[in-house]
């Protein structure tokens, strides 16, 4: 077993500098196939967590009538504090919304409202975002209450791009992916059809399924490895000097998840590429 | 040793390689498979290795029928049958002691064995100070004698050799047979295919012959050609 483990070693290393333009040019393929995979997947999480996040920002907003009364404002007070589907709620008076305005609008359009014409609100947090609209649906056309509003169509329609977009993401890591297989598969093949020979005479001599593959099944795992670390090594870089802003900014522990993907995906790719190559083209 | 129980033999495209074999083959004797080419010589030693099944009939090595054995056995029936072919399959980057180390790395032998048993084979074979050259600066002879010290560095029962003679001028294919000879001799059962009629002649041992798959002669002390074998 020690003799065995021992020759296996030797043998794989001296193949792989044997044969070293061929393992560059595999280790290479599944750096760059795995760093794209990687850097699609972290922009798909970065999708996705960028639109988690502006979907926990989803208020629902009930606006009163400047008109309404005290008493239906109570009565939206406590029929929003009793509704399950709400978590919480702020109120802000019709001077608190006459300064926001002020803020948010052009003097030339703020300056035609006063404080009495502006409707006073409830800014409200749905406990589940999409029930948003149910909280819409429910007070609209209230006595008292001059308009509900949910998050524009501007986030929604984001959100669906944001959707196709990590379908695309993911469709590309899948296409890259499979492209690093066949490499894989295609150098582990031309390093086996090279030494066809030697095979005939292992063969030969006794040796047996088990004995010829190991070598070049670890040949392919060492190539899947080096490929993913130096992928791993591009992704950290991207991710450290080239960080996405705001929302699509993820924390390290999205990156060590995505990195242990790639050396896995690596790793797998290395050792069953070069396994299926053996069983297709070395019938051992 | 050797028992070929009507064997019969058709590749997949319609070939037959061999009739309906039967002949008995006992543990060290040296027996010559002469023939036509595409007579099927080739074929009977490739059924001994188990490279090829037969269609019918049986195989038996050593009282065990091969044609038996689980797929993942026949490596260790290899074991016991050492190999020699007309263009010697010497690993090209691998040195002389490598090459016949190879034969015993293969099997999972120690190291002590391996440094032990090498250079005491290539001393056999007359290639003591070859032992750090590669393949490609010996002559084909040399070659030849690394394959044989290979074949028999693990001492199998058998010795298979196909055309071993083939690519060599006659003084370096007396060399080889007179190792295979010597081999022989230490109780090694040796069956090999030949076209070397001088060869055949001189050595008078048991003459197998095959004509388009058939055997046609079985001849305890038999010469290359029919005729002059009935003429004695
Ligand atoms: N792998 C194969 N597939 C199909 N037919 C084959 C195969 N190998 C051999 N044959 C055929 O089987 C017959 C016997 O071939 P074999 O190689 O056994 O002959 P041989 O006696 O060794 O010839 P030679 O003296 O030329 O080496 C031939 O007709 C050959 O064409
Ligand atoms: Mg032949």
């Amino acid at each position: 077993m020690r003799v065995y483990f021992r020759y296996a070693l030797k043998e794989t290393f001296s193949n792989l500098w044997r044969n070293r333009m061929m393992t560059i040019a595999a280790i290479l393929c599944v750096a760059v196939s795995l760093a794209l995979v990687g850097s699609a997947l972290l922009l798909k999480q970065s999708a996705a967590q960028a639109s988690v996040l502006w979907q926990q920002g989803t208020r629902v907003t009930v606006w009163m009538e400047p008109t309404a009364s005290t008493t239906e404002i109570n009565g939206v007070r406590t029929q929003l504090a009793d509704l399950p589907i709400v978590k919480s709620c702020d109120y802000f008076t019709q001077t608190q919304d006459y300064n926001e305005a002020k803020k948010l609008l052009p003097p030339n359009e703020w300056a035609v409202l006063t404080v009495s014409a502006m409707p006073s609100s409830f800014r409200c947090i749905p406990t589940v975002p999409s029930d948003a609209f149910l909280v819409q649906n429910t007070f609209t056309g209230q006595p008292g209450i001059y308009q509900v509003t949910t998050p524009g169509s501007q986030i929604r329609e984001m959100n669906k791009v944001i959707r196709i977009l990590q379908i695309v993401f993911l469709a590309l890591a899948a296409v890259l992916l499979l492209s690093a297989s066949v490499l894989i598969l295609n150098t582990i093949r031309m390093a086996i059809f090279s030494r066809r020979r030697e095979v005939s005479v292992m063969k030969l001599v006794g040796a047996t399924n088990w004995f010829i593959r190991i070598p070049y099944i670890s040949e392919g795992f060492v190539q899947g490895l080096l490929g993913s670390l130096v992928a791993i090594v591009a992704v950290t870089a991207l991710h450290t000097w080239y960080p996405l802003p705001n929302e699509f900014h993820l924390d390290t522990a999205a990156l060590i998840g995505t990195n242990i993907v790639v050396l896995v995906v690596g790793i797998v790719i290395g050792s069953v590429g070069s396994a299926i190559a053996i069983r297709r083209f070395l019938d051992v | 040793m050797i028992r070929f129980e009507n064997v019969s033999k058709t590749y997949k495209n319609g070939t037959p390689a061999l009739i309906d074999i039967s002949l008995d083959i006992e543990k060290g004797e040296f027996v010559f498979l002469v023939g036509a080419s595409g007579s099927g010589k080739t074929t009977f030693l490739r059924l001994l290795l188990r490279e090829e099944h037969p269609d019918k009939g049986r195989i038996l090595e050593a009282g065990r029928d091969i044609g038996e054995l689980p797929k993942w056995r026949v490596p260790y029936l290899r074991r016991n049958i050492g190999c020699v072919f007309q263009d010697f399959r010497l690993l090209p980057n691998k040195t002389v002691f490598e090459n016949v180390a190879f034969a015993l790395e293969v099997i999972g032998r120690p190291r002590a064995t391996v440094e032990s048993q090498v250079p005491q084979i290539l001393e056999l074979v007359g290639l003591s100070d070859k032992s750090k050259n590669l393949p490609h600066e010996l002559s084909g002879g040399e070659q030849q004698r690394v394959a044989v010290a290979r074949a028999f560095v693990n001492r199998p029962l058998i010795l298979l050799a196909d055309e071993p003679t083939g690519n060599l001028d006659p003084s370096n294919s007396e060399s080889i047979m007179a190792l295979l000879e010597r081999i022989n001799r230490t109780g090694t059962t040796v069956v090999m295919a030949t076209h070397d009629k001088a060869l055949v002649d001189r050595m008078r041992r048991r003459v197998v012959e095959l004509d388009r798959g058939e055997m046609i002669r079985d001849q305890v002390r038999g010469v290359y050609g029919i005729d002059e074998g009935i003429a004695i």
